[in-house]
């Protein structure tokens, strides 16, 4: 197991097309990295690049200190788990999985030793002679993992391996990844369009967008100290709420008005937005659904960051509501107890927990204060 | 809630109202492509499988003479001869067709430029006629080996390989777009992974692509047999089965004569008594193209796999 470092690599592909962006990372040995966007943000050309399916157009990629630029795939000492699983369909579970060491000639005893030892990692014993058009999803998803297992490689590299599967079967096998990761101590790079895929997985994140990096840290950092916009909509489901919000100062305090509603906001938040600047200027308000409190201790406690508009949206999620309703004229949402009183129609007062506000520039989209 | 009942109820219509009389007229239905297969298939080879039973110069003056078709087809040595001829076209065109069209459409699919332009000009010469193709062909071999002294039907070999190289050229082009169509079947991420998995070009090309493609194999070893041993424009054309062999007996053997013009020329040979003969070999051909190709048709089903 191993290390990586990616420094300045960049696609552009023959029309111009700049896919990577000039991405840096170090990866220690055993993380369990994440690269997360929307599609087409890059992250599974940068994973390509890492296996050597893609050649990379600027920049360099250590593998465990050596550089593999224009290293062959089968020479980097990775393994990889596509999206589509790629089962070879005329070969049985064992086949498949003992494909890789059989072309590279290892005794037959050490295949079967491994075969068998991946088996049972992944509970795989009973289907070793089945092809893989008589699995079911789940059950070829572990057999590509098997297949990536059995060559101890210093990198998994995963490419939406859950993306095929059902809600349930992809709650599962989250679990067994993560239980996998810990067991194999292996160093995984993990590429996923699921933030909840993400959030539970990484021990790092790469969040990107357009080519570009915006912001790699821990899940928990990212949650709560989004360096941008971008990042702090796409982390956190229902995403944040944004709104436009003036930035006065009245009675010697900084408040943020959102139109007849003023938010206060703490001291050291209101020092940052005076120190930088901001004052009489707008600046963007964000706040994520579960930060927006209806009960009336909540209420009564953030009195001074309160708005009032109407329910539009009563969404049951089962221990938790979701209540949309418009302010502003942007739809926003809050996610509050399910034991909530309130329905459509219904006029409510939300509070904002003033320590959970983040503020942004406008222009800029990059985070002023957390 | 009104209007899903009424839905419900068009459904109930669709069903019992307008399903059921047409299954039960289901006959009428099928009746028009029944006749004409049975006018136009059947019966034909029906009445031709009774006429090989039979001595006759037209179709209404047979008369059954049992199994005196079968031994005097069996016992002709030209018939005899144009069998294992046909066969081993059959085997060497099959080899040569298949491999030289999978190189091809292998080398096509690999992104080179200009694959399209190479697709078109290699299926161009199917669109050409058998007859005009071995005429064509006579002309450029004959040119070739009068520099030598000799022409194509001098010798049998120049014959068979003359037919060899004629169906190559015109059938490889046709074999070459099923390959590829196979070929771009193939999930790009299944090679990828075999990549990944360390296999170099030649064992993917081995383990992974030719089972892969199994069906486009199966379909073009189907497709060239029967065209082997159902060969006859390019035959009659390219040589009309010469050179000749005199045998001590008298009989004649057309020594580039394969089955179906045999059949052919004894159905419409001079000797009109031998028409009972020729629609014996007819059906033996049949029975023998028929056992061949479901052979080799079950023999690679077996190989093929499913995604």
């Amino acid at each position: 197991m191993s290390g990586l470092s990616l420094q300045h690599i960049k696609k552009v592909y023959p029309n111009g097309y700049e896919a990577v962006q000039d991405f840096n990372l170090e990866i220690e040995d055993k993380e369990f990295i994440i690269f997360v966007g929307p599609s087409g943000c890059g992250k599974s050309t940068t994973l390509r690049m890492i296996a050597g399916l893609e050649e990379i157009s600027s920049g360099d990629l250590y593998i465990d200190g050596k550089r593999v630029n224009d290293i062959e795939p089968k020479d980097r000492d990775i393994a990889m788990v596509f999206q589509s699983y790629a089962l070879y369909p005329h070969m049985t579970v064992r086949e498949n999985m003992a494909f890789s060491l059989k072309i590279k000639k290892t005794p037959k005893d050490e295949i079967d030793k491994a075969v068998n030892e991946a088996a049972k990692i992944l509970d795989l014993e009973e289907l070793m002679d089945r092809k893989p058009k008589a699995l079911s999803g789940g059950q070829r998803q572990r057999v590509a993992m098997g297949r990536a297992i059995v060559r101890h490689p210093k990198v998994f590299l995963m490419d939406e391996p859950l993306s095929n599967l059902d809600a349930k079967l992809r709650g599962q096998m989250r679990v067994e990844i993560s239980r996998l990761h810990q067991r194999l101590g292996a160093t995984i790079i993990y590429v996923t369009h699921d933030q909840t895929e993400a959030m539970t997985l990484g021990t790092r994140i790469v969040v990107m967008s357009k080519g570009k990096v915006e912001q790699i840290d821990t899940p928990q950092n990212l949650y709560n100290y989004p360096k941008n916009m971008f990042v702090a909509g796409f982390i956190g489901s229902p995403q944040m709420n944004f709104l436009d919000a003036k930035c006065i100062e009245k009675n010697g305090h900084i408040i943020l008005q959102l139109g007849d509603y003023p938010i206060s906001i703490p001291e050291r938040k209101q020092k940052i937005l005076k120190e930088k600047g901001y004052v009489g200027k707008t600046v963007v308000l964000g706040i994520r659904p579960e930060d927006l409190y209806v009960d009336n201790s909540s209420v009564e406690k953030f009195k001074n960051s309160m708005i009032q508009s109407q329910i539009r949206v009563y969404e049951l999620l089962g221990a938790e509501v979701c209540l949309h309703f418009d302010f502003m004229g942007v739809t926003m949402t809050a996610r509050v107890e399910a034991d909530t009183p309130y329905r459509n129609g219904d006029t409510v007062t939300f509070a904002l927990d003033p320590e959970k506000i983040h503020i942004f520039d406008k222009d800029t989209e990059i985070t002023i204060t957390n | 809630m009104k209007k899903k009942k009424r839905n419900n109820d068009s459904a109930a219509v669709n069903s019992k109202l307008i399903r059921k009389p047409i299954e039960r007229c289901f006959l009428i239905f099928l009746a028009p492509t029944l006749a004409a297969f049975t006018i136009g298939f059947v019966y034909p080879f029906l009445k031709g499988f009774y006429l090989s039973f039979c001595s006759f110069k037209t179709t209404s003056d047979a008369t059954f003479i049992g199994l005196g078709n079968y031994v005097k087809a069996l016992g002709d040595p030209s018939f005899t001869h144009a069998f294992w001829y046909t066969a081993l076209y059959a085997i060497v065109s099959l080899l040569l067709i298949n491999i030289i069209a999978f190189v091809i459409a292998y080398v096509l699919t690999q992104g080179i430029k200009g694959a399209n332009i190479f697709r078109t000009v290699f299926f161009m010469p199917n669109l050409i006629g058998g007859i005009v193709l071995g005429y064509i062909w006579s002309m450029i071999f004959n040119g070739i080996l009068s520099r030598y002294g000799t022409s194509i039907l001098m010798e049998t070999r120049f014959g068979f390989w003359g037919l060899i190289i004629l169906m190559c050229w015109q059938q490889i082009g046709y074999m070459m777009i099923i390959y590829i169509a196979g070929l771009q079947a193939i999930p790009q991420d299944m090679m990828e992974a075999a990549k990944i998995d360390g296999a170099s070009r030649m064992q993917t090309l081995f383990h992974i692509t030719i089972p892969n493609v199994m069906p486009s194999i199966t379909i073009c070893m189907f497709l060239s047999l029967t065209n082997a041993f159902k060969l006859f424009d390019q035959n009659l054309a390219l040589t009309n089965g010469q050179p000749y062999e005199f045998l001590a007996d008298g009989s004649v053997v057309k020594t580039t004569e394969m089955l179906a013009l045999n059949i052919y020329n004894t159905f419409y040979g001079q000797n009109t008594a031998a028409r009972g003969t020729a629609q014996a070999k007819a059906v033996i051909f049949f029975v023998l193209v028929a056992a061949i190709s479901i052979a080799q048709l079950s023999a690679n089903r077996k190989k093929e796999v499913q995604q």
